[in-house]
């Protein structure tokens, strides 16, 4: 019976758990951040948005441990390669699909992930893969394991979401950007190109994706499917936070995060990943007239 | 006049801050023909989703055939023969015009699962009935040739003409006929309205219709409600509305 | 293997899978609905059949201890039961919610039961497969099993073709119809949308189920892994290669898409990629994918006719 496997014995709380939250909900954020800034703007679900994610995690580890270059230059490689593939996929795909509804670029989005995913197979095969880097001592604060990979995670995304903040709020672009996230035909009424603001929001969306899945891989492990696998979490923060919404979807990132590694204390460890879906769930189903009216689309 | 068939009481609906439909009161008699005007933006349309149940309402009822039917969802209130059509038309594009019109047969023992698969008898004549009905209607609408064709591929006036056959097809008590005669050509509209006229006079059908034309819905109608900001301004037959300051103003207002 | 046998596996496996593009059809090309959970109703009639039919394991690493012996056909009908239900509990919660954002809920419920079975090993061996599962009347036949088995999936796939098809064609379909292209017209016209939409998604997930347990009697072994969503994603593929609102072309899409995944089986591992092949496959897929929703979004089998009514290359 479930109640005698050690598996299914429930943690009491612990302050780690609340760090571990932390240093998840630092990844959930960034990447929420970067899905809701797309999704804001082109307004369809991008199930190929954790490829992407997993694309900038495999250069820079290609960068990092085949060509040897430090992490960091590699995760900058990383952030550049798929801003610029995101927009390579736009120009491919997703801009061919312009007039189509939400739920054919969703299917076409299905496309995308699985040309990226299995060309990833293809590449670097199918085992999962580290950075390299020193293993390193992990000191304890307070009686909390810390591990510099996950101080290393927590400052980058506060960098990040602090630098997208700056865009969004002091360069035309950014302003630009928020506005017609708000309503995309209201935009166009204003002047502002909006195809040019869509070159945009892929290189900037794409990079964020690209850092996402680095600080992922920083966490965990590089897999081809760690972007779809760490999808649904994701979605969950963008739809709590209200989409197109990023300080929203940040918050969401940090508190699915949180709640996801405090939820050991009441759950199965096992179960862990329910608390993503849940959310997400709840978040859809709760909210059908600020997020589903037609005014949003 | 007979006994009211419709009666809203005090309907309210705002969207934000905005009063779209202010405390409207008014009825409908039975078998009598009900013209809804006001200039745009004075909650018609607002009203018709409150008593069609497509809006839910912040306050008021709506009595239909003696019963409240407020707190029923938009089939509920369409099976106890409140039908109405949509300002823009709604055609079921990827459906042919001749399963637009079946579709509004009512109590079609073919829409269960069981009576689909079983195909029984009684599911054989309803479809039969339900067929008849709909080729003397497209005939009239003369969209019997067409009956074949996607309604995603009918002009707009064909488009409304289908609408207003869909409805017929579906046996109301009470029409709410949204703009019925927009985009429809003059020969065809005599012919519509004398149409309704048939439809009162000798079934007893009840309409209530919302039309910009004046000159059509004061001659067509028994009664004339006029609205303006939300409001049922004035109530009366066509002569009295017409001659109604408050109407004038509201509509002089509103060119502005 | 020789030939012949592997033909008769892939034949047996596009049987199967043409039930679950079949109920997808019902659920998108005849209703509107989004449902990505299609492989969570397979697992569920995949799993019931298995536990119904297969004793508890013994022994010391005995990790499942629930398990009966039931006859296969009611297991076979228990899984089609629960997956209907569990399809109809996943729709009243999540129908009324608009098409994408439905396809992200049934996503996540697909994740949660496939979760459940993957941490509850006393009910379905968890992350270990579920062995020893009997075929039916395995022994018995006068003919190869492997063609008694590939005929009994091909007359389920003709008996719920037929079926479908005229469940699609009747005032039931209809009505349908009608909420794949507009919900409100139905409505204002009497029908209750939401219970012909849970009928919708109750019949498609049942057929699921029935494909999910003769996949298990088929199979011997299940293991969670069978069920991932990548597997919805391909049935998706299939059903709008074959084009959408055609059970046909559903049947038809879904051979096609398991040959692509299966002709490898066919290559000899010494040519160039060979161990890359089932990637590349993959690649293809999505690519079709992409490209039949460019340049024929009706599909190879749909109605061209009724997905340009309407729309601007339809209008005159």
């Amino acid at each position: 019976m479930a109640g005698f496997d050690p598996q299914f014995v429930m943690a009491a709380f612990d302050p780690q758990f609340l760090w571990n939250g932390l240093v998840v909900g630092s990844i959930i954020a960034v990447a929420a951040l970067g899905l809701t800034l797309i999704f804001g703007i082109l307004n369809f679900i991008n199930i190929a948005y954790g490829d992407y994610m997993a694309v900038g995690a495999y250069f820079a580890f290609a960068a990092n441990t085949q060509y040897d270059l430090p992490i960091v230059v590699a995760a900058l490689i990383g952030m550049v390669v798929m801003a610029v593939g995101a927009l390579v996929v736009d120009k491919l795909v997703f801009e061919r699909f312009r007039s189509r509804s939400a739920i054919v670029l969703l299917v076409v989005s299905i496309g995308v992930a699985f040309v990226l995913r299995n060309l990833i197979r293809i590449v670097w095969g199918t085992g999962s893969r580290r950075f390299s880097g020193p293993i390193e001592a992990a000191p304890q604060f307070f009686g909390i394991r810390v591990l510099p990979d996950q101080v290393a995670i927590v400052v980058i995304s506060v960098a990040i979401l602090g630098g997208t903040y700056l865009l969004l709020r002091r360069t035309r672009i950014g302003i630009a950007m928020r506005a017609a996230s708000d309503d995309t035909d209201l935009a166009r009424i204003r002047g502002i190109d909006t195809e040019r603001l869509v070159t945009y929001v892929w290189l900037v969306g794409g990079a964020i994706a690209g850092i996402a899945g680095i600080l992922l891989g920083l966490d965990a492990q590089i897999r081809p499917n760690m972007g779809f696998t760490a999808l649904i979490p994701i979605f969950a923060a963008v739809i709590l936070g209200g989409i197109g919404d990023p300080i929203g979807a940040v918050a969401g990132g940090y508190a699915i995060g949180i709640t996801q590694e405090l939820s050991v204390v009441v759950i199965p460890t096992e179960y862990k990943p329910a608390i993503g879906l849940l959310l997400l769930i709840i978040g859809l189903l709760s909210k059908p007239e600020g997020i589903f009216g037609e005014a949003t689309r | 006049m007979t006994d009211p068939i419709l009666r809203a009481e005090g309907l309210r609906k705002s969207f934000g801050g905005l009063l779209a439909v202010d405390d409207a009161t008014f009825e409908v008699e039975e078998g009598t023909i009900a013209g809804l005007i006001g200039p745009n933006g004075a909650g018609k349309s607002t009203t018709f989703n409150l008593l069609s149940g497509f809006y839910g309402a912040d306050a008021g009822e709506v009595i239909f055939e003696g019963e409240h039917v407020e707190g029923l969802s938009p089939d509920e209130r369409a099976q106890r023969g409140m039908i109405r059509t949509f300002q823009i038309t709604r055609e079921l594009t990827g459906m042919k015009v001749m399963a637009n019109m079946l579709l509004a047969a009512q109590d079609h023992p073919g829409e269960t699962v069981v009576g689909a698969l079983a195909n029984t008898g009684s599911v054989e004549s309803r479809e039969e009935q339900a067929r008849e009905r709909a080729e003397d209607l497209l005939k009239f609408l003369e969209l019997w040739e067409l009956r074949e064709e996607y309604a995603g591929n009918l002009s707009g006036g064909q488009r409304k003409l289908l609408e207003l056959g869909r409805a017929l097809m579906a046996d109301p008590d009470l029409l709410l006929l949204d703009e019925p005669m927009a985009g429809v050509n003059p020969d065809l509209t005599d012919r519509l309205l004398s149409r309704i006229d048939d439809l009162q006079s000798e079934e007893g059908m009840t309409f209530v219709i919302v039309e910009h034309d004046m000159d059509v819905i004061m001659s067509v109608s028994d009664k004339i409600i006029g609205m303006h900001n939300g409001q049922v301004l004035s109530v009366g037959t066509p002569e009295e509305v017409k001659s109604d300051e408050k109407m004038l103003e509201a509509y002089l207002g509103g060119s502005v | 293997m020789a030939v012949g046998d592997l033909a008769l596996l892939v034949a047996t496996i596009m049987g199967v899978y043409s039930l679950l593009a079949i109920g997808l059809n019902m659920h998108w090309g005849d209703t509107g609905l989004l449902n990505f959970a299609h492989a969570a109703f397979f697992a569920i009639g995949a799993y019931t059949s298995a536990i119904l039919t297969t004793p508890p394991e013994t022994g010391l690493l005995a990790n499942r201890t629930v398990g009966a012996s039931y006859p296969i056909f009611v297991g076979l009908l228990a899984g089609a039961t629960l997956a209907a239900a569990a399809g109809v509990l996943i729709a009243v919660t999540s129908v009324r919610l608009e098409g994408d954002y439905l396809a992200m809920v049934t996503l996540s419920f697909a994740e949660l039961i496939r979760l459940v079975i993957h941490n509850e090993g006393w009910l379905t061996s968890g992350a270990q497969s579920l062995k020893g599962i009997e075929r039916p009347l395995e022994g018995s036949v006068p003919i190869r099993y492997d063609l008694f088995y590939f005929l009994l999936v091909l007359g389920v796939v003709a008996g719920s073709y037929l079926l479908f098809r005229r469940l699609a064609g009747s005032p039931f379909g209809r009505v349908l119809h009608a909420v794949r292209e507009d919900e409100e017209v139905p409505l204002a016209l009497g029908k209750d949308t939401t219970w012909f939409k849970l009928k919708s998604f109750g019949l498609g997930a049942a057929i699921a189920g029935l494909a999910g347990g003769l996949w298990a009697h088929y199979v011997y072994a299940i293991t969670p892994n069978m069920f991932l969503p990548s597997l919805t994603f391909t049935i998706w593929a299939a059903v709008i290669i074959g084009g959408a609102g055609s059970y046909l072309g559903a049947i038809v899409g879904t051979a096609f898409i398991v040959g692509i995944r299966q002709v490898t089986r066919f290559v000899p591992s010494d040519v160039p990629f060979a161990s890359d092949l089932p990637y590349i496959r993959l690649v293809v897929i999505g690519v079709l994918l992409i490209a039949v929703l460019y340049y024929r979004p009706y599909g190879l089998l749909g109605d061209e006719e009724r997905m340009l009514a309407g729309s601007e290359e339809g209008a005159d």
